[in-house]
Parts: structure tokens; sequence; C-alpha cells
């Protein structure tokens, strides 16, 4: 039987913790849901600037320096009270077009795994991701969930502009370009759906935590 | 109108960047010395958080048309008007269809630039004005400011002019938190990271100052699940040339860090120009809590100064 570690709690500068629940003993998805637990339970605080979920950890920006020392045991508290169920969450289908012009490398990633095109968009789109954090760029989301069969490894050079709302695999990941810009991940279909949009009351349409699926609208050869 | 001829190295329109969204993957953004910029607002009569054009290196023209107060402040970059030097630091008048005329900073790398009145700038998102340079949007048209760029102050003179006002001492002795990946490190790094001077790579920019040393060697191999980083963490990528994050940096990242810049010192590395050498020190949360203090102290005088002046 394995007892979960305590989690590495730390004051990183005046105003701001690092909780860390990395190797705390869960599987990492386990962790990562009381991670979003936890950041849900301090957004209900006026405390906090910001509240940052990443991989198996959570870093916490505050108003004032005066409310660290407080902070410190009680993240600790509450993530021994906390289950990984306690959090709410959304969930989204994202449309997509898989081959042709619009995910030109999904032949090269079928051939790589002995697979046709079809399964590997029947692969892509029957399992169900989790929003474990966003960064990299606005609206990036990192998902876990991805197929180990699926897994490719990223093209040596990386394109100059890949197209905003291109759905894409690099190594064990898979994502989707919440804007136009360079990257050198496989790109196996496109998705209509609006990641991010910088003049919208909320600009980012998923939030650490969510879930999603891919549904496919169309394979071309 | 007030007219870009010249944005030089890099010219943005910059306040003190945006909150709340970091875990959207949206950076801060905003002047690399908030504190210049609150200063040179005062100066001209503006509210603290006013945008102001953050200039880096100089070699650069503004045209202006209408009058204004204006203040230049950051690092001397030898300015003039009409062919009269302009020194920074004071708020100064300048007239319909005066250009402002900046050279090269030879002691620093960057300036700030308050326009008293009131800003006509497309709404500000995520309640910023400032430019994410990266990502596109914000500021005037989501870049950095380019020859030919315009747009309207509505001039205002609520306060006296020519007044003049220092900004906190500059400092080559950055002051940094101990970070979480120390035991991670192959043995001596952080101390050898200590111990030598480092000096700043021509491949810096707002998202990060790059460290370069000629004598310090601390490569490494380890690889770390992502975490939060923000401005002020130092990255230590393998290649063992340290990275100081700044206003324009991404929200998470994987390598370890070094430590954190206090937040007092942050303001350093507005000044900081490749080729610059710079050292660390390490200190207690209680010596960056006094630090932050002395700061904010610098600003209350001035506040009650120039509420004297303007009575």
């Amino acid at each position: 039987m394995t007892t979960d570690r305590t989690p590495k709690i730390m004051a990183l500068t005046t105003h701001s913790i690092f909780f860390d629940a990395y190797e705390t003993g869960s599987d990492t998805l386990t962790t990562q849901k009381k991670i979003w637990a936890l950041a849900q339970y301090c957004q209900s605080s006026d405390d906090f600037v910001d509240i940052v979920p990443a991989n198996n950890n959570l870093t916490l920006y505050l108003n004032e320096p005066a409310q660290l020392a407080g902070w410190l045991p009680r993240l600790l508290d509450q993530w021994h009270e906390l289950k990984a169920s306690d959090f709410n969450s959304r969930h989204h289908k994202l449309t997509t077009r898989y081959g042709g012009e619009y995910g030109p490398d999904i032949a090269h990633v079928a051939k790589h795994h002995n697979l046709s095109v079809d399964e590997v968009a029947q692969m892509h789109s029957s399992a169900k991701y989790h929003v474990l954090f966003l960064g990299f760029k606005p609206g990036f989301a990192y998902l876990d969930g991805l197929n180990p069969q699926l897994f490719t490894p990223r093209h040596a050079e990386p394109r100059l502009s890949v197209p905003k709302g291109s759905v894409a695999i690099g190594g064990e990941q898979t994502g989707i370009y919440p804007e136009s810009s360079p990257g050198g991940w496989q790109i196996i279909g496109h998705t209509d759906f609006r990641l991010f949009d910088i003049n919208a009351a909320s600009p980012c349409a998923i939030e650490p935590g969510d879930t999603l699926e891919f549904v496919i609208q169309e394979v071309l050869k | 109108m007030i007219t870009i001829i010249k944005p030089g190295m890099q010219m943005s329109i910059q306040d003190q960047g945006r909150t709340g969204s970091r875990h959207l993957g949206i950076g801060q953004s905003g002047c690399i010395d908030p504190y210049a910029q609150i200063i040179t607002n005062r100066l001209v009569g503006n509210d603290d958080n006013n945008p102001v054009i953050e200039i880096t290196l100089g070699l650069a023209e503004i045209q202006f048309d209408n009058d204004y107060y204006i203040a230049l402040h950051g690092t001397d970059m030898k300015a003039t008007v009409n062919g009269n030097a302009v020194e920074p630091g004071w708020s100064f008048y300048i007239k319909k269809g005066d250009v402002l005329k900046l050279n090269a900073a030879r002691h620093g790398f960057r300036s700030y630039l308050a326009i008293g009145g009131d800003w006509h700038l497309p709404d500000p998102i995520l309640n910023s004005y400032s430019t994410d340079i990266s990502a596109g949007f914000g500021g005037l048209t989501g870049q950095a400011l380019q020859a030919g760029d315009s747009f309207e102050v509505t001039p205002k003179y609520n306060t006296k002019v020519g007044l003049g006002a220092m900004l906190p001492p500059k400092s080559t002795q950055i002051r940094i938190h101990a970070g979480p990946h120390a035991a991670l490190l192959p043995k001596d790094t952080i101390v050898n990271f200590i111990n030598h001077s480092w000096h700043v790579s021509p491949n810096s920019n707002r998202m990060g100052t790059r460290l370069l040393s000629d004598e310090c060697d601390i490569r490494h191999t380890v690889s770390l699940p992502s975490m939060a980083v923000a401005p002020g963490c130092i990255q230590l990528p393998p290649n063992g040339e340290p990275i100081v994050l700044l206003n324009d940096a991404q929200t998470t990242g994987g390598y370890p860090l070094l430590g954190t810049v206090i937040e007092a010192d942050l303001r350093h590395f507005a000044q900081l120009k490749p080729g610059d050498f710079l050292h660390f020190k390490f200190v207690t949360l209680k010596e960056a809590h006094a630090a932050q203090e002395k700061l904010t102290a610098h600003l209350n005088q001035l506040a009650i100064a120039l509420n004297y002046i303007n009575k």
C-alpha cells in the first residue's frame, strides 16, 4: 500500500507560493484533479491576483505579502480535505476535419504506426481529453489522454506557420493551435472551434480541468 | 495627435500590465520599470497607471500635433527638441509641430515617455492598455509601434510644468529569493551561479534577459514537469545560460529555477543592455519586503512633494 506523500509548499517571493504535488504517490491525473480542486477553492478568496495550475503543481500570486504566512498551512489543510472530484468543469466538443488540406501530416502519422488514415482519425476522436493546464501561448491547452498508439515525434524542422485551429500531435501530446504560429507538431486536422478570442468577454473558451473530445466532421484522403 | 516618425529599436505602449489571466496562458506585459512609468506619469499630472511609451535604446523620433506637457524618464537618450537638449526626469512643455528626437542610450537601455492628457487608444484588453507583442494584442495595434503610427491624446495641463523627480538608484547587484530546484541541480550549480558575474546576451528582449559567462559552466540535464513562471523567475535551460524572465514571458515553463528576482529589483532589467555585467545575491523574505517598502516610500515622498508644489 502506498501512502500519499505530503506536497511541498514554499514561498517563491514575498507574494507568491509554489505548491508542488508532483510524486505524491497518486497517479498524475488524480493528483491533477486535486490541483484543480485546490485552484477552485482558492478562487473563492479575494487574496489572489492569479492562480495558475501547471503539471501537478499550483502557483498562487497574492495581492499582499501579508497574506502569505496564513496561506502556507491553509493550503496543506485544504489539500488533505479536498477530493479529486471537488471541482466544476465543462465538456467541449470540437468538430474536426481530419486529413486532406486540413491535416497534411495525417498520412505520415498513419504510416509511422502502420495504421490507415481512418484509423488515426478514429483513435484520435474516440478519446476523452483532460485540459491539464494552459500555457506557452494564450489559449494553448496541454491535454492528457492521447492514445499511446498515436505518439509521434515532432518534425525535425518546425513549419514557419501552422494555421489557427490546427489539431496536431507532438510526441506524447495532442493539441490545438489557438493562433497561427510556427510549430513542429504533426498536423492531422483542423477545427473551427474558437479556443481564443481576445475581444470576447472571456477570451478563452476552455479552462484548466475542462474535458474535450474531437468529433469527426469528415476524413479526407 | 502623437505620430511616431521613427520607432528606433523598439517602442511600445505599456501600462502596469494585465493580471488575472495567467491560468489562460495570458502574460503580464507592461513596463519593465513600473517605477519609471509611475514617476513619469506623475510629472505630467497623469494617473499612475496611465499608459506611457516604452522606448528601447533610442534612435527614435516622435511628433506632437498639439501643445503638451511631457516627461521622459529612465536612461538618458540625449533627447532634443528643436536642437535644444531635454533632460530626463523633468516635465516640459512641447509645442504643436515639435519633434522629440532621441539619440542612442549609452548608460542604460530604456526610457519612458509620459504625455499629459487623455490617451485615445482602442479599448483596454483585460483591463490593460499594454501591448502584448508576442501574442499580438493590446496597445495601439497589438504590435510594437511602427513609423507612421499615430493616436490622439487630448492634452491636460493640470500640473505645474518644469518639475523634476529622481528614480530610485540603479544597481547591477540583483537580489533574489531561493528557488525550489536547488537540490535537483548538479552540486555547486547555485554556488557557481552566485559566485560569478554574468553579462547580458544580445539575444535578450522583453521576454527575458539572457545571461552568459565565460567562466561559469552550469550545464545540466534536469527535466521537470511544467510549472507557472512569471517575471523575475531565473530559468536555467540545459545549456547553462540562465534566463531572467521579464514582462513578456510565457506563463508556464519546464526549466529548473535558480531563484526569483525580488520584486523591487526587477526594474533594474529595464536598463541592462547587451554586454552589461550583473551578479546575484540571495536575500530573505524580510529583506525583500524591506526593499519593496523603500520603493513605496520613494513614491510616497514624491506624492507629498507634488501635492505641495501643485497646491
